[in-house]
């Protein structure tokens, strides 16, 4: 159902420069957003006291393990949490705060001014329709445009993303897509409205390292050419080094550091990053007796999340029980830039700490 | 019903689930803080299912009233009584009597002592000769395998009712032959359930990884095929045990079952079918709600134990 | 698909054959048309009657002789009546085909409507009153409710309301002195619902859970992200893929039908194929037995067929 029929409509795809809400300061706002849902073993703080803002043209990258709370502060924006998590905090689009909105006051926005990229795009395409069908839908929802526009929006878009023969692959099934092309259909259908801002979740997760390249190119190309913002959500470091401008680094439900991409890779302020960093494997480095460093232990369980910061256990430069068990670390600016903040009691001495120390101290 | 999927490691359940649930399983990654048994994990399982554990208490309870029957009917099996003639539900006789004065809850007492007893040893012979033929068709593949295939595809085709029926005019009507035809026909059932189950099982990685380390074909099936079947067997066993009772009602009641002097709930039936619209229908309620009762009780017992077993299917 | 249906018709042949030829050899073997002379006086007549029906030969090539007549349409003769059996079978098809097609349209009908709510709605009361009462119509015995039926629906409002005739009917499909509609509604309403108990059980059953499979879906939550109204979302996305698991199920149950009306039509007097069924085996008809099982395996097998095929009609990802 088409939210305003007479509102204007860009017939030109997808106008290259600036693009949609030139509203001065932050396209999205998100504020003490925690999440939680109640299970048999207890109460799981899936997100707990997350605070972020996206600006308009930016790209952010949201950086954790499984189970970090990424994917669930993604689904805490768009609404699509189940009917058992308790969710609190601000979700400000454009200024509205959209936490809490019914599902029929949530139906304009997504799709139209928030959307979303899920990560395994054969199970997130409906295999009984076709392709063309489903980003036809998108369109439909939100305008009230005649078929034959609808098609030549939809060979459009598909034709953006890098499909060939898009007029005649918009026939096909999800099934007939090889698995690239069938996450740049949706990314097809993510941006079909011209949304504010885009959420990829995980979106090259699931694909060969070859056919990631083609799906992030095509992320960026749209973002360059379209200024939206994009949240893009992984575990894989290398893919936000690409393409972010400013990273969010999650732990068991809880932000440990933020800051600008630079701030990130070589600042890091926070124990958590840096044994991120120093996991990743290099090419260039190491001679045949190196050991890959990792970081000891494992991601606590939801439920029973460890008092004071939750990665004292694991941290190489924890001090035990005081402060680091007993006291929750504020996310406080650290380093140079006021926007680079990190949740470390500790922080400030981690100025001179490196990846490339902590792996030298793995014992070979 | 289908087979079900094999017994996972343990996964928590959780409630309310909508479009965006997937993930909430992905949140509990984490390892359990204390390792439980399987069995008390099942059974906690089970004991959740209220309906089921009604269920259990109220079979016990038929399956004792009607063994039992000798010692704890009010009346002697039979004990006619031509003076009363069929009067309906009294404080002498709760369930009312029949054309000859017998007292209809001692009758089904006994008569529950047939029916229970053919819906059992049915539903017994059928799992094991099932489960035998299913496990070899489905682990030793090719030849066993589509033989029984196309055979239980030959008799899946034919009215159910039509060949038992012709079956034990021919073969005889004792219950002993009730029984062995019923059986005959529902062991194709279960032996294709088990056969898709060893099928799923055995593309599974821990059977490659027993083949790799040089175990036999035995110890596999044994070790660890057999606990990850055993769930749906049990399941579909229980189920079976519901159908072959009312399998044997439905043949008694159209005259096919049982004879006397032996009778059970469907004959009971079969015989008080003239009462409809008479001021004797009490004949009819007691005997079928006593199917009822046992069949629903049996059913929920199944449920109880699928949901045991597999956490994740959904009610 | 149309070499699908083919070779999958010309693959049933042997199957139908097969279970054809062991119906017969069993059928055969059990009743013996010449039973009732086995007690006359003349020691000839069982040898002359065997003769005469071809009993005397190798089973395989009683089959044969039979096979050959009932391809030319030539099905015998009904012992019983001394009918020709295809007149028979004709009859007593059309009555129960009555059955199926508004037995069907009410299961269809209500249980997908009941499923898809209570999927919609679940754990809400209606869903658990539904849920109950599945699990009670899945174990009542068919052939109870329908004597049940027949005194709380008939029976008792007549006494109770004090009218001159049962307000619905329970014996056959029609009145002897004739009527219209009403009268033929009024026929149908005890044994359809009777036979419909367990079918609308088993089929919302089915589609709650396979309607709560497809609502847990990720393209479900897709649509529900890209802005699709509720509405759309469970009857376009997740209803659409529902059907297919049910439908397939439907048609073999549907299939399974025609052989299985046997107590309905006991019930209420139905003359009908299950009722043919009885009276036939009863009277060790032979003839008619061998026929009725053949053709109502030939209509399990058709609509198995019919499952295949509608499955691979709607779901995109089957191509045959």
């Amino acid at each position: 159902m088409p939210a305003e029929a007479d509102e204007p409509i860009d017939l030109e795809v997808l106008a290259p420069g600036p693009g949609p809400a030139a509203a001065p300061g932050f396209i999205l706002s998100v504020r003490h957003l925690r999440v939680t849902f109640p299970t048999d073993d207890g109460l799981v703080r899936a997100v707990d006291d997350v605070s972020f803002d996206v600006a308009g043209n930016e790209v952010l990258g949201i950086v954790g393990e499984s189970g970090s709370g990424k994917t669930v502060t993604a689904m805490a924006l768009l609404g699509l949490l189940p009917k058992s998590a308790e969710v609190s905090g601000e979700i400000l689009l454009g200024g509205q705060d959209i936490l809490g909105l019914s599902e029929k006051s949530l139906q304009p926005l997504r799709g139209r001014r928030i959307a979303m990229v899920f990560q395994d795009a054969l199970a997130a395409l409906n295999p009984v329709h076709t392709v063309g069908a489903q980003i036809a839908e998108a369109i439909t929802v939100h305008h009230d445009l005649p078929k034959d526009e609808v098609r030549d929006r939809v060979a459009s878009l598909l034709d953006l993303v890098g499909i060939p023969n898009p007029r005649q692959r918009a026939g096909q099934y999800p099934h007939e897509y090889s698995g690239g092309m069938r996450q740049r259909a949706m990314i097809a259908m993510a941006i079909a409205n011209d949304p504010e801002i885009l959420i990829a979740d995980e979106p090259t997760t699931a694909l060969d390292v070859t056919i990631q390249a083609q799906v992030l190119d095509v992320l960026a190309r749209i973002q360059e050419r379209t200024a939206s913002s994009i949240l893009l959500i992984t575990h894989d470091l290398g893919v936000v080094a690409g393409m972010a401008d400013r990273v969010m680094v999650m732990y068991a439900g809880r932000q440990a550091e933020v800051g600008t991409v630079d701030d990130i890779f070589y600042g890091a302020r926070h124990p958590y990053t840096l044994g991120l960093l120093a996991s990743l494997a290099r090419i260039d480095q190491g001679s045949k007796a190196e050991r890959l460093y990792r970081i000891d232990g494992q991601p606590p369980s939801l439920i029973r999340v460890p008092d004071g910061c939750a990665f004292h256990p694991r941290c190489f430069r924890a001090v035990r029980p005081d402060p680091c068990a007993t006291d929750r670390p504020d996310l406080v600016g650290a380093g140079a830039d006021p926007a680079h903040l990190s949740a470390c009691h500790f922080a400030d001495e981690l100025a001179d700490v490196t990846a490339e120390q902590l792996r030298e101290a793995m014992p070979r | 019903m289908d087979g079900e999927s094999p017994v996972e490691p343990t996964v928590v359940h959780t409630r309310g689930i909508s479009a965006a649930a997937g993930m909430e399983l992905e949140l509990l990654g984490a390892p359990e803080p204390a390792a439980r048994t399987q069995w008390s994990l099942f059974s906690r399982r089970f004991l959740r299912h209220r309906m089921a554990v009604v269920s259990v208490f109220l079979l016990g309870l038929l399956l004792v009233a009607c063994f039992g029957a000798r010692w704890l009917a009010p009346y002697e099996q039979n004990q006619q009584d031509l003076l009363i003639g069929p009067v309906g539900p009294t404080a002498g006789h709760w369930f009312g009597t029949d054309e000859l004065g017998r007292d209809q809850l001692t009758e089904i007492m006994f008569a529950g002592q047939i029916s229970l007893r053919i819906g059992l040893a049915v539903a017994f012979i059928a799992t094991l000769v099932g489960t035998l033929l299913g496990s070899l068709a489905g682990f030793f593949g090719r030849l066993p395998e589509q033989l029984l295939m196309r055979l239980t595809d030959l008799f899946l085709v034919v009215p159910a009712i039509a060949i038992l029926a012709i079956a034990i005019k021919r073969f005889g009507n004792d219950s002993t032959t009730i029984v062995l035809v019923l059986a005959g026909l529902g062991w194709m059932y279960i032996a294709r359930v088990v056969r898709g189950q060893v099928l799923s099982v055995k593309e599974k990685e821990f059977v490659d990884a027993a083949r790799v380390s040089g175990d036999s074909s035995a110890r596999i099936i044994v070790r660890h095929i057999l606990p990850n079947v055993v769930g749906p067997i049990l399941v579909n066993a229980t189920l079976g045990i519901a159908a072959a009772i009312v399998t044997e009602s439905t043949l008694s009641f159209l005259g096919f079952g049982v004879q006397p002097p032996t009778t059970s709930w469907g004959r009971m039936l079969s015989d008080a079918r003239g009462t409809v619209g008479t001021d004797k229908a009490h004949l009819i309620y007691f005997p079928g709600l006593a199917l009822l009762l046992t069949v629903l009780a049996v059913n929920f017992i199944g449920d109880g134990l699928r949901d045991a077993f597999d956490p994740q299917s959904k009610r | 698909m149309l070499t699908f249906v083919a070779r999958r018709v010309i693959f049933s042949v042997p199957v139908l054959l097969v279970a054809s030829f062991l119906l017969f050899a069993f059928v055969r073997g059990t009743f013996d048309p010449t039973d009732r002379l086995r007690q006359s006086r003349d020691p000839e007549a069982v040898q002359r009657a065997r003769h005469e029906l071809g009993l005397d030969k190798p089973v395989v090539v009683q089959y044969k002789d039979w096979l050959g007549g009932f391809v030319r349409g030539d099905w015998g003769e009904s012992s019983r009546t001394q009918e020709r059996v295809f007149p028979v079978i004709r009859r007593a098809f059309w009555n129960t085909l009555q059955l199926v097609v508004w037995g069907v349209l009410l299961s269809a009908v209500v249980a997908v409507g009941v499923g898809v709510f209570s999927a919609v709605r679940q754990y809400s009361l209606p869903d658990y009153l539904f849920t109950g009462l599945s699990f009670l119509g899945l174990a009542m015995p068919p052939f109870w409710f329908g004597l049940i039926a027949i005194q709380f629906l008939a029976v008792y409002p007549k006494d109770w309301f004090d009218l001159t005739s049962t307000p619905l009917y329970f014996v056959g499909l029609r009145s002897s002195t004739g009527g219209g509609v009403g009268d033929y509604a009024r026929h149908l309403v005890l044994p359809v619902l009777t036979l419909t108990v367990q079918i609308i059980a088993s089929w919302s059953r089915y589609q709650r859970a396979s309607m709560l499979d497809a609502l847990s879906a990720d393209y479900v939550r897709t649509a529900r992200a890209k802005g699709v109204p509720r509405r759309q979302v469970i009857f376009g996305h997740a209803f659409r893929n529902a059907l297919i698991p049910l439908v397939t199920v439907m048609a073999l149950d549907i299939g399974a039908l025609f052989g299985g009306l046997v107590v309905t039509e006991q019930i209420f007097s139905i003359p009908g194929m299950g009722r043919l069924f009885i009276d036939s085996l009863v009277q060790g008809d032979a003839n008619v037995l061998v026929v009725w099982t053949v053709i109502t395996a030939a209509f399990v097998i058709a609509f198995n067929l019919l499952a295949d095929v509608l499955y691979g009609i709607l779901d995109p990802r089957i191509r045959y």
